[in-house]
């Protein structure tokens, strides 16, 4: 170790000139990039009544299903909204577009004609441009002009295993792991400041490149998710008739056999 | 009244929506006119929310102005503030206005629940039963799940004597809220008015088994007792005419130990009212316990 204790000597110029910038303009672009993300995100897109009636037309036969063992409701209510749910979901009564006509197959929506499903994609593919295109030019900056530059030294020593990690850019088989090149400094920044974004713009930004990186085809595949999804409620609804008949079977009613329990309580019967 | 007092008793009642207008009108004062509200960072908006509801509440418009105004000011276009202008406007102007200006709101968003909720409510005071209840119903038909707004409209036929809507009404409440006694004692009560005596039995029943606590030896409180009168007014009817078991509406059974029962609320009745040495009740009670 004592030998090559100072085998180099780096410029203090490179310190100011060149590991700085560096850093500074990572954490300057990550701040960016949140706010920009921020601007491009439009609004959530407003759903229209019959499509919130269509959403959770489901939810009513489940809160009625929910209970049925134990119904808190007496048989001919029970059966009212149990039969009347049945008719409209197969009238297709709270489909968004009114029941369907005739018995043409269904065909789950193609979300690249879907104007919602659209929307949702373009704006997953604009993060991705905002989050890629800065980082591509700060690589392409450092590149040009540091390559082949060591800007700082680890003060701890590291297994050599870390060489291609830290000294990406310089091709030297001897010279110690503990020296970072320039380009390995940027992917160090690149992926360790997420920590100091947090600090800065609190917990929920968008600044952290490096999260989306680690799975480009993730975010790109998550974000139209939500809104391209095309639900088939159509088919969905005939499933839950099937539920709603099971339930039926299953059902009783909770006063049944109350008076025998009241009375058992307060020891009238054994 | 010291200002930290103030705000700290202010977020509690936000943060349980107490309806106390009088104490929030004078605290908020304090915190208005202290002008400190701005140091509240983001609740200070909340706190002129409440702050204006409460002046509503208690006739100062013009603490009221001053508080929208201020949140116009912050929130242009936001329906939260546009429902709290809604409610300034019910305060002064005509109830056809207020209509006006929440049928607007809900033209350009009619998935907003609060506008229609504050339509519902203005229609029904204005008298118009009609359409209060067709727009409750259209409501309850996007929103199924609010139990407040089912009960509503239960209330509502019940108001107009159309019992079977009220029961079909309450039948969704007990599905929404099946934990809820007072909602199965309301339906108790309702299957009473309408004739239907053996499923109101049913129902006190049902009551008494769900909110009675262990301590049985004690005697019967708040809506237990409202819970055994009903049942010794169905075991009563059931008792003296026979004929009434067959005239349910719903086919409900009339159970079997009915005189048990009736003696069994006689008795419940009895040690609710046994402390009650002088008053009214103490005579009272039982002498109608022993009436046939």
């Amino acid at each position: 170790m004592s030998s090559n204790a100072v085998s180099l000597y780096l410029d203090p110029q490179i310190r100011d000139w060149v590991l700085f910038p560096i850093t500074l303009v990572m954490i300057l672009v990550g701040i960016l990039r949140h706010y920009v993300v921020i601007l491009l995100q439009s609004q959530p897109k407003k759903l229209s009544r019959a499509a919130i009636r269509e959403q959770r037309a489901l939810v009513r036969a489940q809160i009625l299903r929910a209970t049925s063992a134990k119904s808190p409701i007496p048989p001919t209510y029970y059966k009212s909204i149990s039969q009347h749910l049945s008719k409209a979901f197969n009238d297709g009564t709270y489909l968004k577009d009114g029941p369907p006509e005739g018995d043409a197959p269904s065909k789950p929506p193609n979300p690249l004609t879907d104007p919602a499903a659209m929307d949702g994609m373009m704006s997953g593919m604009k993060t991705q441009m905002v989050m890629m295109v800065p980082q591509m030019i700060i690589m392409g900056w450092i590149n040009f002009f540091f390559q082949g530059f060591v800007l700082i030294k680890l003060p701890f020593p590291l297994t050599l295993g870390f060489k291609s990690m830290l000294q990406r850019g310089i091709e030297t088989p001897d010279m110690d792991v503990r020296w970072v090149s320039s380009l390995s400094w940027y992917f160090l920044n690149f992926f360790g400041l997420n920590g100091l974004y947090r600090l800065i713009l609190g917990g929920e930004n968008a600044a952290d490149a490096s999260r989306d990186m680690a799975s480009p085809f993730a975010a790109a595949s998550a974000a139209p998710q939500a809104p391209g999804q095309a639900q088939d409620y159509n088919k969905l609804f005939k499933t839950e008739r099937d539920n709603l008949e099971f339930a039926e079977g299953l059902y009783s009613w909770v006063g049944n056999d109350v008076e025998d329990r009241v009375l058992r309580r307060y020891g009238k019967l054994p | 009244m010291d200002l930290p007092s103030a705000l700290q008793r202010l977020s509690a009642y936000r943060a349980r929506s107490t309806r106390a207008s009088q104490d929030i009108f004078d605290k908020g004062l304090v915190v208005l006119n202290s002008k400190s509200a701005s140091k509240l960072g983001d609740d200070s908006w909340e706190f002129l929310e409440q702050l204006a509801l409460a002046a509503i509440d208690v006739g100062r418009i013009d603490i009221a102005d001053q508080c929208l105004q201020q949140l116009i000011d912050k929130f242009p276009g936001s329906p939260r503030v546009d429902c709290l202008e809604g409610i300034r406007i019910e305060a002064t102007e005509s109830p056809e206005m207020a209509l006006k200006f929440y049928e607007e709101l809900l033209d350009a968003d009619p998935v907003n629940a609060a506008f229609w909720k504050r339509k519902i409510s203005v229609l029904r005071r204005m008298g118009k039963i009609e359409r209060a209840v067709e727009a409750l119903v259209e409501y309850l038909d996007t929103f199924y799940t609010d139990v407040e707004a089912w009960a509503e409209l239960a209330d509502i036929y019940s108001s107009c004597n159309q019992y079977t809507s009220a029961m079909q009404s309450l039948s969704h409440v007990l599905l929404l809220s099946p934990q809820n006694p007072f909602y199965v004692l309301l339906f108790a009560e309702t299957a009473y008015t309408s004739g239907d005596v053996p499923l109101a039995l049913k129902m006190f029943l049902n009551t008494i088994d769900m909110a009675d606590t262990d301590e049985d030896s004690l005697p019967p409180t708040g809506m237990l007792i409202r819970a055994w009168y009903g049942v010794k007014l169905c075991t009563r009817r059931l008792l003296k005419d026979t004929r009434l078991s067959s005239k349910s509406a719903s086919h409900t059974p009339v159970p079997g130990s009915l005189s048990l029962i009736d003696s069994l609320a006689k008795e419940r009745l009895d040690a609710a009212y046994q402390d009650a040495q002088d008053g009214p009740c103490a005579k009272l009670v039982p002498s109608w316990l022993v009436q046939v």
